[in-house]
């Protein structure tokens, strides 16, 4: 069948009432999340992974991915507003888009990050729907070794390209390795590093980890360290609606945006920081006044945060036609399909095509929906930012350990969050990023399992992995990705002192 | 650059290699042959366990010789700890779990509402409290009556329809 067939598809079953109502429920908790600090789409998710048990799975997707990249449009508002990048893809529209709210022009900078968004995220959604069924051709030919190569390039580049060490990213990737080794061995049935404890015989779940590193983990560091840090919401004043100056400004930004965004999400490099520090880059570099960067030049919000919306679309290429993530909340995502005992991959398109291209047609409506909901309606989540810190941490916690309490009714449960909490707030003191513990814990049991696939084809000779080209080479990839930005330091262009 | 050396970052480093060293120790129990593959449940362990270790120390060497690169220290330090606010935050997390089963949702979540309110300096003790009552007891009805969910009612539990 053909794609447009396929897609059509799609969308018969992504405009069902209900499977409309979920998206509208996921992009509106999405945005209502990417606004609100200290809680973001990773812990949303994983807080919501139960309902798995009582929703089908198409809506529950359907949801899960509209909190994705519902965020993504909520996280530029409060960065606008606040100066508090939510995650560290939108720093640079806290840089640019707070100093255009600094001089009265906040509406402007919402609205061109809402539209710019919306036009990123729809491109990136075609490019995502002729893309896919290109890599899943692709994908069908490959075996056991070429898997374990591409998990092992997902790995490094999670735990390289975020974060500022590829030492501390490695440590978090290996951290999220060890946790990911506890529990049963789904091929023996050997239990690994119980030692004794009947509740970790299942595993450790993802809600415990996403939680404690992401929310416990924040609350913790922000009270001990940030709560004397005064934040200044600035208000929205005048229009929201941009004028006439501003749409000639923004258009070319938001397309060029998407043009370097997309790329970088769907090859599994993972992040959406590279792109947008290049797009901020390259529209400073276009424009006219490049004095007027650093000051509130729309350009600088406009590209950006296409480029951060289209990267994160285009990261859902490698997670279902690979079954690769390359961030916390793909990672999460991931293990949401798991709980349907569903592997994204190129299988899961011949086997079940009403599912993902159900998906892929909800992004279309999801965006349409974000659009409305992040443009005549900002004013309502701007009230959101108006929540003391104080009553919104408390809040966020009791949710939390509802969430992870109730998983299994287990009090286990919430001290081993407790002890999450503190692994997480030692990581965010000491510069340590989490998404690689994340990616490693969902990510790692899977590479695990192809790995020892690929040495039951070969009867154990290890040399299988460097025998087939493919996975040669990705192996080879892999390596320059640790390798080189060292090697880079040491012997590259020396840079500018101080 | 000379500076202090940074205590806390040694520490981490030591326990990073310290992990790895017991992911090392669990793994050889665990049979590393075997079966078709000849690769047992033990060989990823040992890997990831040599993996630790071998960060740890490499992050030990940076923490010694001038500290965690691209990490600014100095800026770290001026941000002082504050450990009430450390201990509330904990002490609500800690006391939830003791008690959500003893004393019951409403009652651990209350407390861990008006604890972590407290952890970030606020004092009004009655109103945070009758939020955070509202919001459990919003959690509790849905959990309890509409999902058909049971979320322990603990002490109140004659009381609560």
């Amino acid at each position: 069948m053909d794609v447009w067939a396929q897609l059509a598809n799609g969308f018969a079953v992504a405009l069902t009432a209900q499977n409309l109502m979920w998206a509208l429920v996921g992009v509106t908790l999405g945005t209502a999340v990417g606004v609100l600090p200290g809680v973001g789409p990773a812990v949303t998710v994983a807080l919501l992974l139960p309902i798995t048990t009582k929703v089908d799975a198409s809506g529950a997707l359907i949801m899960f991915a509209g909190i994705y990249y519902g965020a993504m449009y909520g996280g530029s508002t409060t960065s606008i507003l606040l100066n508090t990048p939510g995650e560290s893809a939108t720093i640079v529209t806290a840089m640019e888009g707070n100093q255009m709210a600094k001089r009265g022009r906040a509406g402007p900078a919402l609205a061109t990050s809402a539209i710019g968004s919306f036009v990123a995220g729809t491109i990136a959604t075609v490019g995502l729907t002729f893309l896919s069924p290109l890599v899943v051709e692709l994908g069908l030919k490959f075996g056991p070794p070429e898997y374990f190569a591409l998990m092992i390039v997902a790995f490094t580049t999670v735990s390289s390209v975020l974060g500022d060490s590829t030492l501390r990213g490695m440590a978090g990737l290996f951290l999220g390795l060890a946790i990911g080794l506890v529990g049963i061995d789904n091929q023996t049935g050997q239990a690994r590093f119980s030692y004794g404890v009947p509740q970790l015989l299942d595993g450790i779940e993802v809600v415990t980890i996403a939680v404690g590193l992401f929310a416990v983990g924040e609350t913790i560091y922000f009270a001990s360290k940030m709560n004397q840090v005064q934040e200044k919401l600035e208000e929205v004043s005048g229009s929201i609606w941009m004028k006439w100056d501003d749409w000639k400004r923004s258009w070319k930004p938001w397309l060029r945006g998407t043009v370097i965004g997309f790329p970088f999400g769907s090859i599994p490099a993972g992040g959406a920081e590279i792109p947008t520090f290049l797009s901020y880059a390259i529209e400073r570099k276009l424009a006219k006044d490049p004095e007027e960067f650093g000051h509130g030049a729309i350009e600088g919000v406009a590209g950006p945060e296409a480029a951060n919306n289209a990267s994160s679309t285009g990261a859902m290429v490698p997670l279902l036609t690979l079954g690769l993530p390359t961030s916390a909340t793909a990672a999460i995502l991931l293990s949401a399909f798991q709980q349907y005992g569903l592997q994204p991959g190129p299988l899961l398109f011949e086997a079940n095509p009403a599912l993902v291209w159900g998906l892929i047609a909800s992004f279309y409506v999801g965006n349409v929906m974000l659009l409305v909901l992040n443009l005549p309606m900002v004013g309502l989540w701007v009230k959101l930012l108006a929540i003391p810190k104080p009553q919104l941490y408390a809040g966020i916690l009791v949710f939390a350990t509802m969430g992870v309490y109730g998983m299994r009714q287990s009090p286990f449960d919430v001290f081993l969050l407790y002890a999450v909490g503190l692994v997480g707030f030692l990581m965010r003191r000491y510069g340590f990023p989490a998404a690689p513990v994340i990616v490693g814990m969902i990510l790692g049991p899977l590479a695990e399992e192809q790995m020892r696939r690929a040495l039951a084809i070969s009867q154990g000779d290890p040399m299988i992995f460097l025998n087939h080209p493919l996975s040669a080479s990705l192996l080879a990839v892999a390596v320059a990705v640790v390798v080189v930005p060292g090697l880079w330091r040491h012997f590259g262009p020396r840079r500018k002192a101080g | 650059m000379a500076q202090r050396r940074p205590k806390g970052q040694i520490a981490l480093s030591a326990g990073i290699f310290a992990l790895g060293v017991l992911v090392l120790v669990g793994a050889a129990d665990l049979p590393a042959g075997g079966g078709y593959a000849q690769v047992g449940p033990g060989v990823v362990p040992r890997i990831v366990g040599a993996g630790l270790v071998l960060l740890g120390a490499m992050l030990l060497r940076e923490a010694l010789t001038g500290g965690y690169r691209g990490v600014d220290e100095d800026a770290e330090l001026h941000l002082p700890m504050d450990w009430t606010a450390f201990a509330w935050v904990s002490g609500g997390i800690l006391a939830y779990g003791f008690l959500v089963e003893r004393a019951g949702f409403l009652i651990a979540s209350t407390l861990l509402f008006v604890a972590v309110a407290r952890g970030f300096a606020s004092r009004r003790w009655l109103s945070n409290a009758l939020v955070g009552l509202a919001v459990a007891a919003f959690i509790f009805a849905v959990f309890n009556y509409a999902l058909g969910l049971q979320l322990p009612a603990g002490v109140l539990k004659g009381i609560l329809p």
